[in-house]
C-alpha cells in the first residue's frame, strides 16, 4: 500500500558533500566532548592562568560552547521532566508555577554562593566540582522560559486531542511521541534558542568569579573575555568577541535554524504554510545517507519504545494480576483517595524543603543592621529608576523601528535573522567598548548602567514589537492607505494601538532581564580597577566577591521580591487590560 | 429488528459543570437510555441540549456526577473499550499522513508491522481512499478528512461507532455523499459495528439515518422515536416525508412548547423566561422575510430551507421573536402578530421603540430594571449581574443570557454597558423619534 517511489533520486554528482558534513558535524561534537572531560579530570588548580593570546582561543571557545551545551541537555531534562508534571498534575502546577517565575528572577549570583561552596567540597581534588558549579550556572540562565514554553504548549493542546487519545487509549508514552511533543516542538525549539542566549549572558561570571577571598576560574571564553577586560587588554578584547560572535553564527547555521525549520512541520496552523527557504545544512544533511540511517534508526527506537509501552500498560480488563494483589492495589488507592490526611502528606517534603530554606534565608538575614536595610532599600529604588530608564530608552528605539520591519514581509525575512544573532550576543562583553564611548561622552556609570542594561534587553521588546507588527489587520491597513491618513494618524490610531499587547508582554521580559542584568551594569572590574555605583546590582556583585552573605541574602530577597511584586501588579494587570481592548479578533 | 440485545445502558445520568463564576449548571437530568445492537440510533437537540455530552458520558470521556454506564451489564469505570469515536472537528493529526493517523487507532494493541498495515489499508479501501495513504490531512478537503476519521475509527474495530455531528464541518453535498457512505457501510455489514450512535441536530439527517431518533432537549430525553422505514430510504417519498414533519413537530414542542397551559411568558408573571441566544438585528431579518410570504406566514421548516439556516436555529429565533409577541407559532407555522406586521413596516427607530415596549414587558428585564433602580446611579457591575441571573436562571448559561439581554437592551434603549468599566447601567433616554 505504501507506494515505494523515492522522492528524490540520488544525486548525479558522486561526492559525498552530505555525508562529509554530517561526519564533520559529528566529529567536532565528539572532540568537544573528549577535550571537556580530559579538563574535568584534571586535577584541581585554584588559580588558573588565563592564555590571552588568540592562539588559545578556539579551544577555549569550545570548552564554553560544551558546558553551555550540555548544561541545556540539563535544562530540556528539566523541562520534559517538570513542565509536564506541572501541565498534567494540578497539585503539581500550583507549586512549579510559582518556583518557575521566583527562579526566573533571582540573578546567577544568587546560585554562585551555594552551588560553588557545595559542590567544591564534594569534589575537592579535581576541577569537576568547580565546572559542575559553572555548568549549573549556565542552567539558571538557560531553564525557566523552556520550560514555560513547554507548559504552555501542553496546556494549549486541543481538547479533542485529548478526547481521542483517550478514546483509543494511547498508552502514555504513544500520547507523548505522537501528540504532546510535536505540538510542543516548535515552541520549544525556539525557546531553546532564546535560551542559548540567556545561557551566554552571563558566560563572564559563570567562569571568573570571587568569593569571598578567592578567585575561581575555568578556561573558557568568558573567563578569557573577563581577564582581558580586567587588564584592558583592548586586542584580546576584540578576539574574544569575535570567538565570541563566531561560536553564536556556528550554533544559528548548524544547529537553531535547522532544527526550527524541521519542527515547522509540526504546526497546526494549516494556513501559514508560506514557503520558507529551506536552511543550507539542512539541505546537506538530508542529502546524507549517514543521517538518513540515523533518522531511521531513530524513527525505528520510537516505535519499539511505543510497542513496549502497551505492554507496560496493558488495559485492566486483561492484566492478569492475582486476586490478593489487585484488592491490595485497591486498597491502597483507596486510602489515598479517601483519607485527606494522607493526601495532603506529600505536602510534607515541599513545605519542609520551603520552611527550611526560609529558616536559613531568616537566619542570615536576622545579622543584618539597620543602616545595611536603608542601604538595600536605598539601592533597590536607585535600580529601578535605571530599569526604568532602560525600558524607556529601548521603547523609543525599537517600537518605530519594529514596526517599519515588521510592516513590510521582505523587511522582517531581512532583518530576522540578523536581529537573532545580535540578540544572542552576551551584552556584558560589550560593556567596555560602551563604557570607553561613554565616558568619552562625560557620562557616569551612575546613568551610564542604564544604558548598559539596555544593551541586553532592548532585544526583548524589539521581538515583541515585530511578533505584534506583522500581526496588524491588512484590512486594516488598506483603510488607512484608502483614506490617505497621514502617518500620525496611522501611527496613533492604528500601529501602537496594534502593538500595543505585544509590547507590554516585551516590557514584562525586559524588565526582569534588566534587574538581573544589573548585577553586571552597576559593578564592572576594568582595567585594572573596579567601577561601581549605588544600586541593588552592585549590592549583590559587591557582596558576593565579599562573601558578606547576610547582604548578599537580604540584597537577592529585595531583588526578588520587587521584580515579583512589579510582574504581579502593574504588569500583570497591564496585559489583562490590554488583552481586552487592544487585541484583535482572530 | 424486535428483541434487541443492549450493548450500552446508561441509567440517571446526571451532568453538572462548574462555571468560572462558581456556579454549578445542570446539563443532563436524569437520563435513561440503551444502546441496543443492530440500530442506528439517532441523538437529536438543539445546541446546549446535551446530546454531545451524552455522548461522551457514554464514550467514557467524561465521568457522570450522578448514575452509571453499563457494558453488558458491568459498570464503566473509565474509556469505553467498545465505541469508536469520530470528531466533528476531525482531531487528524497534522504532520501524519493518512495511513498514519489511520494506524494511530491501533497503537495501542501492539500488533506486529504487518498486522497493522493490513487492518489501515482494509479501513482506508472501505472509505475509499485507496491512493491516498501517503497524503497529508492539509492536502485534503473537509470531506476527505472526514474520511480518514472514520476510517480511523473503522480501524479499531470496535462495536459500536460514535459519531458526534460528523457531518456539520462539511458543506451540504458533502455532508449528503458521506451520509450515504456510512449507511452503506452500515448496511453491507462489511465492518466490525454492531451499532452506531450519531449526534445531530438536523432532521433530515436523523431521519435518513436513524432506525431509532431521541430527541434530547434541555438536557432530558423528550422523546424516543423507532424509524422503521426501508433503507435506502427516499427522502422525497411521502413516508419520510412525513416523518420528517412529525419530527419537526415534536422538536418544535421541545423547543417551543405549545400546550394549552403554557401562557407566553410576556404575559406570565412569575416565571421568568430566558432569552434565546440570536442577535436582534437576526430576528428582524427574519421577520422581514416572512413579512414578504404570502399571508405574512411560513412553515418553519421551509423556512429554513430557504435562509439555508437548520430548522433548530429557526426556531430559536421564532421562539425569540414569539417572546416579543411579534409572531405566533401555531405547530410549525410561524404567523406574524399585528404588531409583527407593524414591526416589519416601521423604520429603525419605530422598531427600537417597538422593542423597548416589549421588552419592558418580559420579567427578565423587569427584575433587572427593578434591581438597576434600586442602587445608586442606577448602575451595576457586570458580576453581580451575573450573579442575580444564575439565580433566576440557575440552568442557563448567565454570561451568554446577559450578552443577548445587553445586545436586545442596548438596541431597545433599555440598557447600556461600558465595556471598560464593565458596568451595566439604565439607559434614561427615551427611544428617540
Amino acid at each position: 500500500m505504501y507506494s515505494q517511489v523515492p522522492h528524490s533520486y540520488p544525486k548525479k554528482t558522486q561526492f559525498p558533500l552530505g555525508d562529509l558534513t554530517a561526519i564533520l558535524v559529528l566529529g567536532f561534537f565528539l572532540f568537544g566532548s573528549v577535550e571537556l572531560a580530559r579538563n574535568w579530570t584534571a586535577a584541581y588548580q585554584p588559580s588558573i592562568q588565563i592564555d590571552l593570546s588568540e592562539r588559545a582561543l578556539p579551544l577555549y571557545a569550545v570548552y564554553s560552547l560544551f558546558r553551555a551545551l550540555i548544561a541545556y541537555v540539563a535544562s530540556l531534562g528539566f523541562t520534559l521532566i517538570f513542565g509536564y508534571w506541572a501541565a498534567k498534575s494540578r497539585r503539581a502546577e500550583r507549586v512549579i508555577l510559582p518556583l518557575l517565575d521566583v527562579g526566573q528572577s533571582i540573578p546567577v549570583l544568587g546560585f554562585l554562593p551555594t552551588l560553588v561552596l557545595g559542590l567544591i567540597s564534594v569534589f575537592p581534588h579535581s576541577n569537576f566540582g568547580l565546572e559542575l558549579a559553572c555548568i549549573l550556572m549556565i542552567f539558571t540562565g538557560q531553564v525557566w522560559n523552556m520550560t514555560f514554553s513547554y507548559y504552555a504548549s501542553l496546556k494549549s493542546i486541543p481538547n479533542h486531542f485529548h478526547e481521542l487519545s483517550r478514546n483509543v487509549r494511547l498508552t502514555p508514552i504513544q500520547r507523548l511521541f505522537d501528540i504532546e511533543l510535536p505540538f510542543a516542538s516548535s515552541g520549544l525549539a525556539w525557546n531553546s534558542l532564546m535560551s542559548m542566549a540567556g545561557g551566554w549572558f552571563f558566560l563572564t561570571i559563570c567562569e571568573a568569579f570571587t568569593l569571598g577571598d578567592r578567585q575561581y576560574r575555568l578556561l573558557g571564553l568568558g573567563s578569557y573575555m573577563a581577564t582581558a577586560i580586567e587588564v584592558g587588554n583592548t586586542r584580546a578584547i576584540l578576539y574574544g568577541l569575535s570567538a565570541m560572535v563566531a561560536v553564536i553564527l556556528f550554533m544559528d547555521f548548524i544547529v537553531w535554524r535547522p532544527v526550527i525549520a524541521w519542527t515547522r512541520r509540526f504546526r497546526l496552523d494549516e494556513q501559514n504554510e508560506q514557503v520558507q527557504n529551506i536552511p543550507f545544512i539542512q539541505m546537506l544533511l538530508k542529502e546524507s545517507r549517514l543521517v538518513r540511517v540515523l533518522e531511521k534508526y531513530i524513527h525505528s527506537a520510537i516505535a519499539q519504545i511505543e510497542t513496549l509501552s502497551t505492554h507496560l500498560f496493558k488495559p485492566r480488563k486483561r492484566r492478569r494480576t492475582g486476586l490478593l494483589l489487585r484488592r491490595f492495589r485497591h486498597r491502597w488507592i483507596s486510602l489515598f483517595r479517601y483519607t485527606p490526611s494522607l493526601n495532603h502528606l506529600s505536602w510534607v517534603p515541599v513545605l519542609g524543603l520551603g520552611l527550611w530554606i526560609l529558616m536559613k534565608l531568616a537566619i542570615l538575614i536576622h545579622a543584618l543592621k539597620a543602616p545595611e536595610i536603608i542601604l538595600i532599600l536605598q539601592s533597590a529604588g536607585y535600580t529601578f529608576l535605571r530599569v526604568l530608564g532602560a525600558l524607556v530608552l529601548s521603547t523609543l528605539w525599537t517600537v518605530p523601528f519594529g514596526i517599519w520591519v515588521g510592516l513590510s514581509p521582505k523587511r522582517t525575512r531581512f532583518f530576522q535573522p540578523i536581529i537573532q544573532v545580535a540578540a544572542s550576543f552576551p551584552a556584558p562583553m560589550l560593556y567596555p567598548i560602551v563604557l570607553f564611548g561613554l565616558s568619552a561622552l562625560g557620562v557616569g556609570l551612575g546613568v551610564g548602567a542604564s544604558i548598559l542594561m539596555l544593551l541586553g534587553v532592548q532585544w526583548y521588546i524589539l521581538f515583541n514589537v515585530l511578533a505584534g507588527a506583522t500581526l496588524i489587520s491588512r484590512e486594516l491597513r488598506e483603510t488607512f492607505y484608502l483614506f490617505r491618513s497621514p502617518l500620525k494618524q496611522r501611527l496613533f490610531d492604528l500601529y501602537l494601538p496594534s502593538i500595543f499587547p505585544s509590547l507590554v508582554t516585551g516590557w514584562i521580559t525586559a524588565s526582569g532581564g534588566a534587574w538581573n542584568a544589573s548585577i553586571v551594569a552597576e559593578y564592572i572590574q576594568y582595567h585594572g580597577q573596579t567601577l561601581r555605583t549605588v544600586g541593588l546590582g552592585a549590592l549583590i556583585s559587591q557582596s558576593t566577591s565579599d562573601g558578606n552573605f547576610p547582604l548578599l541574602a537580604g540584597a537577592l530577597i529585595a531583588m526578588v521580591s520587587m521584580v515579583l511584586v512589579l510582574n504581579r501588579t502593574i504588569w500583570r494587570r497591564a496585559q489583562v487590560l490590554c488583552e481586552r481592548k487592544f487585541r484583535f479578533e482572530r | 429488528m424486535q428483541t434487541l440485545k443492549p450493548a450500552i445502558e446508561m441509567k440517571n445520568i446526571q451532568q453538572s459543570f462548574h462555571l468560572d463564576t462558581g456556579r454549578k449548571i445542570k446539563v443532563l437530568d436524569d437520563v435513561n437510555m440503551t444502546v441496543h445492537q443492530g440500530e442506528v440510533l439517532v441523538l437529536l437537540g438543539p445546541s446546549g441540549s446535551g446530546k454531545s455530552t451524552c455522548l461522551r458520558i457514554l464514550t467514557g470521556l467524561l465521568k457522570p456526577s450522578h448514575g452509571k454506564v453499563f457494558l453488558d451489564g458491568k459498570p464503566l469505570h473509565q474509556s469505553n473499550p467498545d465505541t469508536a469515536l469520530v470528531f466533528q472537528s476531525f482531531a487528524l493529526l497534522p504532520w501524519k499522513n493518512v495511513a498514519a493517523n489511520v494506524a494511530t487507532g491501533i497503537k495501542p494493541l501492539g500488533l506486529t508491522k504487518e498486522e497493522v498495515s493490513s487492518r489501515v489499508k482494509k479501513a482506508i479501501d472501505l472509505v475509499g481512499l485507496e491512493g491516498f495513504e501517503e497524503a497529508y490531512p492539509k492536502e485534503h478537503t473537509g470531506g476527505m478528512k472526514q474520511r480518514v476519521g472514520i476510517a480511523r475509527a473503522l480501524v479499531m474495530e470496535r462495536p459500536i461507532l460514535c459519531l458526534d455531528e460528523p457531518f456539520s464541518a462539511l458543506d451540504v453535498l458533502t455532508a449528503e455523499t458521506l451520509r450515504k457512505e456510512v449507511l452503506n457501510l452500515w448496511l453491507s455489514k462489511k465492518t466490525a459495528i454492531k451499532a452506531i450512535v450519531l449526534v445531530t441536530h438536523n432532521i433530515t439527517e436523523a431521519v435518513s439515518m436513524g432506525s431509532r431518533i431521541l430527541v434530547v432537549g434541555s438536557g432530558k430525553v423528550r422523546f424516543s422515536i423507532r424509524n422503521d422505514l426501508n433503507y435506502p430510504r427516499d427522502e422525497k417519498s411521502s413516508a419520510f416525508k412525513n416523518l420528517v414533519d412529525n419530527m419537526h413537530d415534536l422538536l418544535t414542542e421541545t423547543i417551543i412548547p405549545d400546550t394549552a397551559d403554557w401562557i407566553p411568558p410576556a404575559l406570565a408573571s412569575n416565571t421568568i423566561e430566558s432569552l434565546p441566544h440570536v442577535s436582534i438585528t437576526e430576528v428582524d431579518g427574519f421577520l422581514e422575510v416572512i413579512g414578504q410570504e404570502d399571508g405574512k406566514r411560513a412553515d418553519a421548516f421551509l423556512l429554513a430551507k430557504k435562509l439555508m439556516k437548520d430548522s433548530v436555529q429557526v426556531l430559536i429565533l421564532a421562539k425569540a421573536a414569539e417572546l416579543l409577541d411579534l409572531v405566533d407559532t401555531p405547530k410549525n407555522q410561524v404567523v406574524l402578530t399585528d404588531l409583527g406586521k407593524a414591526f416589519v413596516s416601521s423604520d429603525v427607530n419605530e422598531k427600537k421603540k417597538i422593542v423597548h415596549r416589549q421588552m419592558k414587558q418580559l420579567r427578565l428585564t423587569q427584575l433587572i430594571h427593578e434591581k438597576l433602580l434600586s442602587v445608586p446611579d442606577q448602575t451595576l457591575p457586570r458580576s453581580e449581574v451575573i450573579q442575580d441571573l444564575s439565580d433566576w436562571l440557575p440552568n442557563e448559561n448567565p454570561e451568554r443570557v446577559l450578552d443577548t439581554l445587553l445586545q436586545w437592551g442596548r438596541y431597545g434603549e433599555l440598557f447600556g454597558y461600558n465595556a471598560d468599566t464593565m458596568q451595566v447601567y439604565i439607559d434614561n433616554e427615551t427611544p428617540s423619534t
